[in-house]
């Protein structure tokens, strides 16, 4: 009888454990594949932390939605008088999730402390910047040392701090605790297993829909992948290509998915002793690769070609940009009137874990061009090793993504085609060492072009130079970003155009 | 015994400073923090000023004797991913892997000895062939194979066990734990099973070598011969006698699980100190990194002089001169 009551206490405890409930309704729970890093808006610039940032914090100005217009947020209205200022009109009655007012000298703090390198990731931006004119409560100048057109364009990704709370709290626990204007207070952070938002109901723009987000960083993709089957999470974010299938398939599961704004490219150098240096050798590497047959092999279907670098609603795409076509037969031709009937031998680096299958795209690439007779090294690393060789400019041909935050050539040019200057601050990333005085000198007069129309075609005529007449880059494919989510839930998600989660915008 | 702690405590600081020397050689091949943490846009001098206020660009020897110097006044230095300090960050995560590394190894105990028992008795029944074929199964498979395959059957076929995470944890100011919420047991059974599996073969193999030799000893056969009853002969003259290497064993084993449960730990999204460790190397936080290191270094270090202690306790045959 007592071994009877033990087996018949056990059996009731794990019944006990099996049965915990789900969460309550209106709330939701999210896994996605990166964790942030801090709490602090300005110590990371990549898309992955200002995500997080954006539910905690306002910029002046904001991106709204799948469509990624730029409207007003913190700022009501801009105007930009002179080539070096830029004037906001601030919002007014907005306040801090601990209460204190939003003012000018909020703004002010917040974009003298983009220039400090012990809290900034945004050096670049801070750097730019030479004074903030406080006119009044409401009203704020930013002036920049040199003509930055796409200054504006920039303003969602500078999020606005407390002053008074920022000076007042010790360093960590600014890094650890947000106090911002948005749609969400932070309620838990507990690093490695959760951060949990609680619905800011003062929100300016009206408290969201969502009263309680948990989001769950799970970097394995399979375990998140398991998350979302067993209904653990309702939204998932990055889902690799190689679980597309599994979920598509899966009856509670649905799929969503938009073009990606990041292009994949190789780049290479033109050191004039290098075979390379030669167009019709560019071109015979560009024919000779299928692209056509990676996107339907290593991405599985989940990208789309690129002509180009920019993606069409950035400033400087070009519609009239077309691929070159796969021509193994002519690239053979052109590699013989160049004087390489047997072809040469080339380094070719990546990342293998930065892009979608950024491996196994470097091995088909070396597969193509060894059927024309160029035989590929290839040296695929870490990203932690492989960026720092492109900021050195040492390599020779390598595999690299790009999308531009601002929706402006300009700069992502000057970082990655403009020859390699480190006196003026150009070429940072142009990790082949690419130099070609014409194309220089054509970017450099667009610095100082602010009206948008001629931007976009002076900014046009330089891509066309780069893709069409010089082939700086051999484009390869715009990723896709996928989601899935599940499907009798009533979640109604849009995703945006840099992968940010803004919960705002989720409703259910 | 008292110049033998002394002794093996001096080796051990010997052994830190080896450990502190070979991270900061490799580090200089790791990758470059400072291109992150200058931002995307950063100009080739906005990333010089970042080097010079980190201190990197200062020679490698300096940076090793600040480093020492630091440390030995306790302070390792700040992460750069997250600009809080590196120890801090390691000990918040230390609950959590030090739960899944007890309940790890508390099963390979209970399973690996009474299975290692269970085998002995009755070496060639064809349950005892299972067992060991299983056991091989656990010495040979990957972690990170069983994790994901315990995944898929519990959590994607079965759905009776959730597949990441810690669940429900109640913190009790210096300790989050996460024992006491059903959520939090159920969390921890698929991720506890993975991290011990090695173990627990490791140890069966080892209890059933022991115990089929004592069996065969005398004094088993005159225990048997005087009418005592199979509890008392297995479990009181028997297994007392395996369990001295047994427990060796598992102590050994029980620091390197929990300096090294990174791949459970990432499987599971377990937030322990592997976990972050991982995350760290993939950010080239070097702080991180060299801290987790060095405190690995220390728990195993004083494990190891703990069981010698132990061993020489548990038999006072055994001289350390």
């Amino acid at each position: 009888m007592k071994k009877f009551a033990w087996v018949a206490a056990i059996a009731l405890m794990l019944v006990a454990l099996l049965a915990v409930g789900p969460a309550a309704a209106k709330s939701l729970v999210v896994a996605v594949d990166s964790p942030p890093r801090m709490m602090n808006p300005h110590g990371d610039d990549s898309d992955a932390g200002l995500s997080y940032m954006a539910n905690f914090f306002d910029g002046l100005l904001q991106r709204k939605g799948a469509g990624g217009k730029l409207v007003p947020a913190l700022a009501v209205k801009w105007e930009h008088p002179d080539a070096l200022s830029w004037k906001f009109y601030l919002r007014k009655g907005v306040t801090f999730h601990n209460g204190n007012p939003f003012t000018a000298a909020d703004v002010k703090f917040s974009f003298e402390r983009l220039g400090n390198p012990e809290v900034s990731e945004f050096l670049n931006t801070g750097k730019q910047i030479s004074a903030v004119e406080v006119l009044d409560d409401h009203t704020v100048v930013i002036k920049t040392s040199e003509p930055i057109p796409w200054f504006a364009n920039n303003m969602h990704q500078i999020f606005i701090m407390d002053k008074e709370s920022t000076e007042a709290r010790d360093s960590g626990e600014v890094q650890n605790r947000p106090i911002g204007t948005g749609a969400y207070k932070l309620e838990e952070w507990v690093k490695g297993s959760y951060v949990r938002l609680v619905a800011n109901e003062d929100y300016w723009e009206g408290a969201p829909a969502i009263k309680n987000v948990e989001i769950r960083p799970i970097t394995e993709a399979s375990t998140r992948f398991a998350a979302l089957v067993s209904g653990q999470a309702e939204i998932v974010t990055g889902v690799p290509v190689e679980l597309y299938e599994p979920v598509v398939n899966n009856a509670k599961l649905e799929v969503v998915s938009r073009p990606a704004r990041r292009s994949i490219f190789l780049a290479l150098g033109n050191k004039a002793e290098d075979p390379w240096s030669d167009i019709r050798v560019r071109k015979a590497m560009y024919m000779a690769i299928n692209e056509e047959e990676i996107i339907e092999k290593v991405m599985r279907g989940h990208a789309t070609p690129a002509a180009q670098i920019p993606d069409p609603p950035t400033i400087g795409y070009n519609a009239d940009l077309k691929r070159l076509s796969y021509d193994p037969d002519m690239a053979k031709k052109l590699l013989t009137e160049a004087g390489y009937p047997n072809g040469f031998e080339v380094t070719l680096t990546g990342p293998n874990d930065r892009y979608v299958q950024d491996e196994k795209i470097c091995e088909a690439v070396a597969k193509y061009l060894a059927k024309v007779g160029i035989k590929v090294n290839l040296d695929v690393k870490p990203k932690s090793i492989f960026f720092p060789e492109v900021a050195d400019g040492v390599l020779d041909f390598y595999l690299i993504g790009w999308f531009d935050g601002t929706y402006d050539m300009g700069r992502t040019y000057f970082k990655i085609a403009h020859s390699r200057d480190a006196e003026k601050g150009f070429g940072g990333l142009n990790g082949a060492a690419y130099s070609n005085a014409e194309l220089d000198k054509l970017l450099e007069s667009t610095a100082k072009i602010l009206d948008t129309e001629k931007r976009k075609e002076t900014l046009q005529r330089l891509n066309k130079m780069a893709m069409d007449e010089q082939i700086v880059w051999i484009p390869l494919h715009y990723q896709e970003d996928l989601y899935a989510i599940q499907k009798n839930k009533g979640i109604s998600f849009d995703p945006r155009p840099d992968r940010w989660m803004v919960y705002k915008e989720i409703s259910k | 015994m008292l110049t033998y702690i002394i002794r093996r405590l001096l080796q051990g600081v010997i052994v830190l400073l080896a450990v502190s020397l070979i991270c900061f050689v490799i580090f200089r091949y790791m990758g470059d923090p400072v291109l992150t943490l200058a931002g995307r846009y950063a100009t080739q001098e906005q990333i010089q000023e970042v080097r010079e206020s980190l201190g990197l660009d200062q020679p490698t020897y300096v940076q090793y004797v600040r480093f020492l110097w630091n440390a030995a006044h306790g302070n390792f230095g700040k992460s750069y991913v997250s600009r809080l300090p590196a120890l801090g960050l390691i000990l918040e995560r230390f609950p959590a892997t030090f739960e899944l590394a007890t309940c790890a190894i508390l099963i390979s105990l209970v399973f690996g000895v009474g299975l290692g028992v269970v085998v002995a008795l009755r070496p060639y029944a064809w349950h005892s062939r299972a067992i060991m074929a299983g056991s091989l199964g656990g010495i040979s498979m990957p972690t990170f194979l069983t994790g994901i395959l315990l995944i898929m059957i519990f959590a994607v076929y079965v759905g009776i066990l959730p597949p990441f995470g810690r669940g429900k944890t109640v913190d009790l100011g210096f300790w989050r734990t996460g024992l006491l919420t059903a959520d939090g047991i159920r969390h921890l059974i698929l991720p506890a099973i993975t991290l011990s599996t090695y173990q627990l073969a490791v140890l069966l193999r080892l209890t059933r070598a022991g115990m089929r030799e004592v069996l065969a000893e005398e004094y088993i056969k005159t225990a048997w011969a005087k009418g005592l009853s199979p509890v008392t002969v297995i479990v009181k003259h028997a297994l007392r006698n395996v369990l001295i290497p047994v427990v060796t064993m598992a102590g050994l084993q029980f620091g390197e699980l929990i300096a090294f449960a990174i791949v459970t730990e990432t499987i599971f999204q377990w937030p322990g100190m592997g976990n972050l460790l991982l995350t760290s190397i993939y950010e080239t936080d070097q702080p991180v990194i060299v801290t987790y290191i060095m405190l690995a270094s220390v728990i195993i270090i004083s494990i190891n002089i703990l069981v010698d202690i132990f061993y020489a306790v548990l038999n006072p045959k055994i001289r350390y001169d």
